[in-house]
């Protein structure tokens, strides 16, 4: 892996994690609706890879922001491991938001400046 | 996240992929495709799961220790595949450690632990010195008067004391336990720095005759013989038949060790341990002797910051004072000699422990080379397989691991067995501690040992184990891979380097053989060596008289001619007697004879060892008669003397020793003796060297309350124990008998020291032989194999097989005679070292250095003849074909 490649890994790194947490907010999800639901929201902008996800949600689970749990789906006959976020995860999601506010905002500020003043 | 639970994760992680597949496989279902398309589609998806798995564990945060697992696995997978091979290394290694470990606990324990005292480096111990009897005795014990002296004049000395230990009979009526008493100055408390447990110290008054009858109780006989009673102080305990009120008890913690084991004379090889302490106190007669009895062991602690030089300058001065002032018929010249404790305890044992560690560090070496030799000879067969990973883009640290990683589990395994062998040998060890210095509890594991010896076979193993790799990342893997590998024989450079190997084993075997050789050969000749006396069916045993019931010679005497003579009568006795001292446990009485006539002070007189004996004792160990006759029970009352031929000579030179006269001490005060007879000399004080001048007086002379009995049976005399000590009690129940051993137990444990140092080099001698043969087997067999098509080819041109063997063998046998010279140049330069431990054995005997020599060639030539005869038996057809 050549260094400009794992950087790009990192930003899209913790961007999952928040987008995770996000999705989570709705209620109890497993990994399969999770990315789905990205896929969907972002209008496929975002192709999920699953060499992505589960190491996030098993991340995200280790540091305590996620909780998992064996559940039967409501509509289908099949157990599937539903990931709950936890009172530390939405901490987490709310600073991980606004530090991404931030973010975006200073990168509009120097992107479009004009639009900035008007 | 815990490893154990790496199991139980990974189902866990297995089951949530396998059920989201199954929903994406639905989905895909459900938008209209065939259940096969659906699967398709839905692994598509979810894409490379192994990659999802490895991506998903590294989260967990435990990769770092699932690739060691899979490296363990992988090499043990690796090892699995050459059992011989793994086998050879881990047990050589295994062998290497756990012997290293083990000497150097022993070596350790005995000379640098430090003794367990108070600042135990301000502990010295002091002796005499006289310069007239030097050549005799280089020093000698510390007398009564010339302690007091320096008591109240030294200032170099927070405090000294000065003790004896002995034995007595403990309890009164029946059978009495036999214990060890040390009779101690009081200052002993302040010297050593410890107080009792219980109770109190011995005060100044106590050292004074008529007020000495106090004892302090050392722990483990407080436990085992008065139950741990809380309330014994005050209370009385019979000792030696007289009451003795119990004062203290000492700290569980306390250990003295036997001051026997170090006196200049009197030196039993089993001494009892010290389970009394009682105050030593001086009669005025004796205070009074300038030069009286020299029998004390002195001990002093320094004054913080004296050093042991500045204190012996001084003690010498105050004695050149009493020199001064000795009466003009005992003139001596006085000093001292100071030695700090530990040396002291150590002593002559400090020689044969440096060898055995000088020999373990070679074994362990040997070891070493060992394990790299077949490693490198690994290495090159592993260069192909890392030139090909080095092809596929593995980088050199990779390389390295990938390398490292299956002698690191040799390493390990090794290790971890040579250190479990330590533990279970090191207590075994403990019987052959210097007696001197097993007087503080058992022997532990010494882990610093255990982590040098191991640090040092895991350096050789990796950095032999490194080598593939490093030879691979130093040379374009292409270059490998291209030259064919079996034609292609190893480099030039690992090939010498291996050599080296060998020799360098070789050369340390031989060392070790020869030295081995060299001890078992002196014991040998020293167990050989005519002694003079005869041990077959003669049993021994101590006997210790309680001094209440038995105070004089007269008491004493009388009880011994009871003992002996319903001994005579005891069917199966041939002969029995009593001597001051059994054969081979030391010396306990010097002393000068004065020839009738002779008017020289009494420091010029000759100093003869002296012995009292009841009149069997000749006959009883077959000691000869050279002249005269014995004394016999007819003389009984009447100053006879026996003197040894080396006694006879120096006293009338020339003349017929048979009815000249001697006197010890005042001839005015005492009758002189008048000799009877001469007897051969012997060696019953020490087998390695022949006994000084002896002189044998009768028991009824003197005798003390320790006595050396001594029965020749008719049988088998481990039949006739009980019946002695039935005879014994029949006379007096308050007499101890301990156990009986016979006389040639006695000759043996004398040389109990040097028997353990030999078996021990023996079995480092043939370890490294062993290895050796294993090295030499493993580097000519790689080399065959190599060679496999060059030796086709040659034979395939007419070679004789003889040829191909002769090939063979030279290349092997080169490194094995250039390191047996290297091995007997060491062994030579290492001769001065061993010298003074041999008896009648040079260290450069060039009979032994020849067999040494052999027996690598031997081993050397079996070690080649295996690969030799593969190598002749190459088919040249099969060996041009293959590849």
């Amino acid at each position: 892996m050549t260094k400009q490649q794992q950087q790009r890994a990192n930003l899209l790194q913790g961007t999952l994690d928040m987008l995770v947490l996000r999705t989570l907010l709705y209620g109890p999800a497993h990994g399969h609706q999770i990315g789905k639901h990205i896929q969907r929201t972002t209008n496929d902008f975002l192709q999920m890879q699953h060499g992505s996800l589960y190491p996030a949600l098993h991340r995200l689970e280790r540091r305590g922001w996620v909780s998992s749990k064996w559940e039967t789906a409501p509509d289908r006959n099949r157990e599937f491991k539903y990931y709950r976020l936890t009172e530390k995860g939405k901490k987490q999601l709310v600073a991980e938001e606004s530090q991404w506010k931030q973010m975006a905002e200073a990168v509009a500020r120097v992107m479009w400046p004009a639009a900035e003043e008007s | 996240m815990r490893w154990w639970q790496i199991e139980k994760r990974n189902a866990d992680l297995e089951r949530e992929l396998e059920s989201d597949l199954a929903q994406e496989e639905e989905e895909q279902r459900e938008n209209g495709m065939s259940a096969e398309e659906a699967r398709y589609a839905a692994k598509r998806v979810f894409g490379n799961t192994a990659l999802i798995r490895e991506q998903t564990h590294e989260a967990w945060g435990w990769a770092m220790f699932e690739r060691f697992w899979q490296d363990v696995r992988y090499a043990a997978r690796q090892l699995r595949r050459s059992p011989g091979f793994s086998a050879v290394a881990v047990a050589t290694l295994a062998l290497g450690i756990g012997a290293t470990t083990a000497i150097f606990t022993l070596v350790y324990d005995v000379m640098l632990r430090p003794l367990p005292f108070a600042q135990a480096d301000r502990l010295v111990t002091i002796e005499e010195k006289i310069a007239e009897w030097s050549n005799i005795y280089p020093t000698l014990p510390v007398s009564a008067n010339h302690f007091t002296f320096w008591q109240q004049h030294n200032r170099s000395f927070d405090s000294i004391a000065v003790m004896r230990q002995d034995s007595a009979p403990l309890g009164a009526s029946g059978h009495p336990l036999q214990v060890g008493v040390l009779a101690a100055t009081p200052g002993i408390f302040s010297v050593l720095q410890v107080e009792p447990n219980l109770g109190r110290a011995f005060n100044a008054s106590e050292g004074q005759e008529g007020q000495d009858r106090v004892v302090v109780l050392m722990y483990d006989l407080w436990r085992e013989q008065f139950g741990s009673d809380p309330g014994i102080e005050g209370k009385s305990i019979r000792l030696d038949g007289f009451p003795y009120t119990v004062v203290g008890v000492m700290p569980q913690s306390f250990h003295m060790p036997s001051l026997q084991t170090m006196a200049t004379i009197g030196n039993t090889n089993r001494p009892l341990p010290v389970g009394v302490l009682e105050p030593l106190a001086f009669s005025k007669d004796v205070l009074a002797e300038d030069m009286g009895d020299l029998n004390y062991f002195g001990l002093g602690r320094l004054r913080a910051g004296v050093s042991v030089a500045a204190a012996k300058a001084e003690l010498d001065a105050l004695q050149h004072t009493i020199s001064d002032h000795l009466a003009a018929d005992e003139k001596a010249t006085l000093s001292t000699a100071l030695t700090p404790f530990q040396e002291q305890l150590v002593g002559n044992n400090r020689k044969p422990l440096m060898i055995l560690l000088v020999a373990v560090a070679g074994l362990l070496l040997v070891g070493c080379v060992n394990v790299a030799n077949l490693l490198l000879a690994r290495a090159v067969g592993q260069k192909h397989q890392m030139a090909v990973a080095s092809a596929l883009g593995a980088r050199r640290a990779a390389l390295v691991r990938m390398a490292l990683r299956e002698t690191a589990v040799l390493a390990v395994a090794g290790g971890g067995l040579g250190v479990l062998l330590a533990a279970g040998v090191v207590p075994a060890m403990q019987q052959y501690l210097p007696a001197s210095l097993d007087f503080r509890g058992p022997l532990h594991l010494d882990w610093a040992g255990a982590g040098c010896a191991l640090l040092l076979a895991l350096l050789a193993t990796l950095l032999a184990g490194a080598a593939p790799a490093f030879m691979v990342s130093s040379t374009a893997p292409n270059e490998v891979l291209h030259t064919e590998s079996r034609l292609a024989s190893e480099s030039r450079g690992s090939r010498r380097a291996r050599r080296v190997l060998v020799g360098i084993e070789v050369a340390i075997s031989v060392a070790l053989v020869l030295m081995s050789g060299l001890l078992t050969t002196s014991l040998m000749k020293l167990m050989a060596v005519d002694r003079g006396f005869t041990t077959e069916r003669t049993l021994t045993a101590m006997i210790d008289l309680p001094t209440e019931s038995y105070p004089d010679t007269q008491h004493r005497s009388a009880f011994y001619r009871d003992v002996l003579g319903r001994m005579e009568r005891l069917p199966g006795v041939e002969h029995a007697a009593i001597t001051s001292v059994l054969p081979l446990t030391g010396d306990s009485w010097g002393d000068m004879a004065r020839a009738a006539g002779d008017t020289r002070p009494v420091t010029q007189l000759p100093l003869e060892s002296f012995r009292w004996v009841s009149p069997e004792y000749f006959a009883t160990i077959h000691l000869q008669l050279l002249s005269g006759r014995f004394f016999s029970e007819s003389d009984w009352g009447r100053n006879v003397a026996l003197i040894s031929e080396k006694t006879a000579k120096t006293l009338w030179p020339g003349k017929d020793p048979i009815g000249q006269q001697f006197s010890r001490g005042d001839p005015k005060e005492e009758k002189p003796f008048t000799v009877v007879g001469v007897v051969a000399d012997a060696r019953t004080i020490s087998l390695a060297k022949p006994d000084p001048m002896m002189v044998y007086v009768p028991y009824w002379y003197r005798c003390q309350f320790v006595a050396g009995l001594v029965v020749r049976t008719h049988q088998d005399p481990s039949a006739m124990a009980n019946a002695i000590r039935q005879t014994i009690w029949s006379v007096d129940r308050s007499v101890p008998v301990p156990a009986m051993r016979t006389l040639g137990g006695v000759v043996a444990d004398s040389v109990a020291n040097q028997r353990f140092e030999m078996d021990l080099l023996l079995l480092f001698a043939v370890s490294a032989l062993f290895l050796a043969g294993l090295g030499i087997y493993g580097v000519i067999t790689y080399s065959v194999v190599q060679r496999y098509r060059e030796i086709g080819l040659r034979i395939a041109l007419g070679a004789q097989r003889a040829s191909v063997y002769r090939l063979v063998l030279r290349d092997g046998l080169l490194p094995v005679v250039a390191g047996a010279a290297a091995g007997v140049a060491l062994a030579f330069g290492m001769a001065r070292l061993v010298s003074s431990l041999l008896f009648q054995v040079s260290p450069y005997d060039p009979a032994l250095a020849a067999g040494a020599v052999c027996v690598l060639l031997a081993v050397g030539i079996t070690g080649c003849l295996l690969p030799a005869r593969r190598a002749a038996s190459v088919e040249p057809m099969r060996a041009l074909r293959t590849e």
